[in-house]
């Protein structure tokens, strides 16, 4: 499956806008042969959404996602979006749009609230972690902090996912001699995905600056059992192709048996014991 | 301890940069020019993010400015072929003092501070440009600028690099020496600096703010690192003391959605 990660900054709370540059650069990649093309998290809204999230969150009815969901394109979508699927209560959300329609809406979980970050203030948390079938593939969905507890892949991985997408709205921070000490977390996490989860992981992260804010760029591709193979500039605008293999998750299985040894019932019943013993 | 990436760090203002001025509908980007070290940086900065055709900068000197600050600023502007202009500022400033006379050097500073900003957005407007500010995060923290003067800006560049920070960066970006050599000042009166102002040098005070605020250290763990504990209060009073420069002016809260309190759109907000 040929994926591209979309690159780029959305208009703070200008849906039109954000829309139109989508529906541009689908076009684009349909006629690159893409079949699977992701944008950042809240690619339709941009980020730092504070009270404009109340004017801005669609449905699932929204004539801007009936706008991506053609019934003729054979491209897969993934988008971010603020969604409103309840009257007042308002997800950070990852769509998936497949054969002119939504498929799947995977809700973010983890809303950082700290610091720079105030998602509690905005957001409904969403409480599951679905896989979703992609041009045959088995697809999971993980939006910015979810990537950061490991415990979410796991949950995919237990799922039998081949691909793992991060989409992410990452702002970076912290000098050091070589690089952002932000950009270091996304590729740690990307290279345990790829070598103990056995999944390809597309990482997409979103550039420009908002209120002072930047993103950093440096969406990547890293492949099961291989680690890091493709790499976006970081901060500037740029698309990202990689090639899914499904072949890549059954070779690095075989090789390294991790999958085979798992033991998610006896997780479950050390959880169940570690829960049940006050530890929550 | 203050490691930083200069390369990156560049790119990462060039965008900002960039953002900041088309996202606003603008092309072009204006500023002071003092002839020292902040003010250079923010400079070349503007001019490699915008083009030196998008560049505007003002010289305006006092009549105690140094002449050698005010030529290091117009030579660092031709060689960067960047326009200038220069107005001076001695006839509006002194026709205020002529009335009121003064014999407070910080009060002839503030003055010529927000004299220069009045100018700066006028030709703002002259030049269809956003006024770029040269604020750095030391300054910032300890307050150490002229409320309305040259705080004044559309938005800052270097305003989370400390100074120390900010001479590395001058030097990877090519600032001539005359610039970097020089004692920083605020050159509101002759001969003034600004360590000797603050009685500490910006190595030890950015050493306690990096600790203080960067890593959120305790005055008792900075002071095992070898810095006097007088010193770390010093720092600390003057964060503590200006806070008010760093904020809007507090709204009267009365209704149930109030500017600066719950009305809460980003600065970005449709940009």
């Amino acid at each position: 499956m040929k994926v591209r990660a979309v690159q780029f900054a959305p208009v703070l709370g200008n849906i039109a806008r954000n829309l139109e540059s989508h529906l541009e650069r689908i076009e684009t990649a349909i006629g690159d042969g893409i079949e699977l093309i992701v944008f950042p998290e809240l690619s339709l809204s941009g980020y730092q959404l504070k009270d404009i999230a109340a004017e801005t969150a669609l449905n699932p009815d929204s004539p801007e996602l009936a706008a991506l969901c053609c019934p003729g394109r054979q491209i897969d979508i993934v988008i971010g979006a603020p969604l409103e699927l309840t009257p007042g209560l308002i997800s950070n959300c990852a769509i998936h749009i497949s054969g002119g329609a939504i498929t799947h809406i995977h809700r973010k979980v983890q809303l950082p609230n700290y610091g720079m970050f105030e998602e509690q203030m905005i957001f409904k948390p969403g409480d599951s972690f679905i896989s979703i079938p992609v041009k045959g593939f088995r697809v999971g969905l993980l939006i910015c902090r979810e990537i950061l507890f490991p415990i979410h892949a796991y949950l995919y991985y237990l799922q039998g996912t081949d691909l793992l997408i991060g989409i992410s709205n990452s702002p970076f921070r912290g000098l050091e001699k070589d690089r952002f000490s932000s950009f270091a977390y996304w590729e740690t996490m990307g290279t345990v995905f790829a070598f103990f989860y056995h999944q390809n992981y597309l990482f997409v992260n979103r550039t420009g600056f908002e209120d002072g804010i930047g993103f950093g760029g440096g969406s990547f591709y890293a492949a099961a059992g291989r680690g890091i193979v493709e790499r976006a500039p970081l901060i500037e605008d740029a698309i990202l192709d990689a090639e899914i293999d499904g072949e890549e998750v059954r070779r690095s299985r075989l090789a390294s048996c991790y999958r085979r040894d798992e033991h998610p019932r006896l997780i479950l019943k050390e959880l169940e014991r570690i829960i049940n013993a006050g530890h929550e | 301890m203050l490691d930083m990436n200069s390369l990156l760090i560049e790119q990462a203002l060039l965008r900002f940069i960039r953002d900041s001025i088309h996202k606003n509908g603008f092309k072009n980007g204006i500023l002071g020019v003092s002839g020292g070290l902040d003010s250079a940086v923010v400079l070349a900065l503007t001019q490699k993010a915008l083009g030196p055709d998008h560049t505007f900068a003002l010289l305006m000197p006092y009549k105690l400015s140094s002449p050698h600050s005010r030529e290091d600023g117009a030579s660092l502007c031709r060689s960067l072929g960047i326009e200038t202009e220069t107005v001076d500022i001695t006839p509006m400033v002194d026709a205020y003092f002529s009335r009121f006379p003064t014999d407070d050097r910080v009060a002839v500073g503030n003055m010529c501070a927000r004299q220069r900003m009045t100018v700066l957005f006028d030709f703002s407007v002259r030049k269809q440009a956003l006024v770029v500010g040269t604020s750095n995060k030391s300054e910032l923290l300890i307050g150490y600028s002229t409320l309305y003067g040259d705080s004044a800006a559309a938005f800052l560049p270097i305003g989370d690099l400390y100074k120390t920070q900010v001479f590395e960066l001058a030097r990877h970006l090519g600032i001539p020496e005359s610039i970097i050599a020089k004692k920083p000042s605020a050159d509101l009166w002759e001969g003034q600096t600004d360590e000797g102002e603050f009685g500490l040098t910006y190595a030890e005070i950015d050493l306690i703010l990096y600790q203080l605020i960067d890593l959120r250290r305790k005055p008792e763990e900075i002071a095992a690192t070898g810095i006097t504990a007088e010193r770390i209060e010093q720092v600390e009073r003057l964060i503590r003391q200006s806070q008010f420069k760093r904020t809007l002016p507090p709204v009267a809260k009365l209704q149930p959605r109030t500017v600066g309190i719950d009305f809460r759109y980003p600065r970005d907000w449709n940009r």
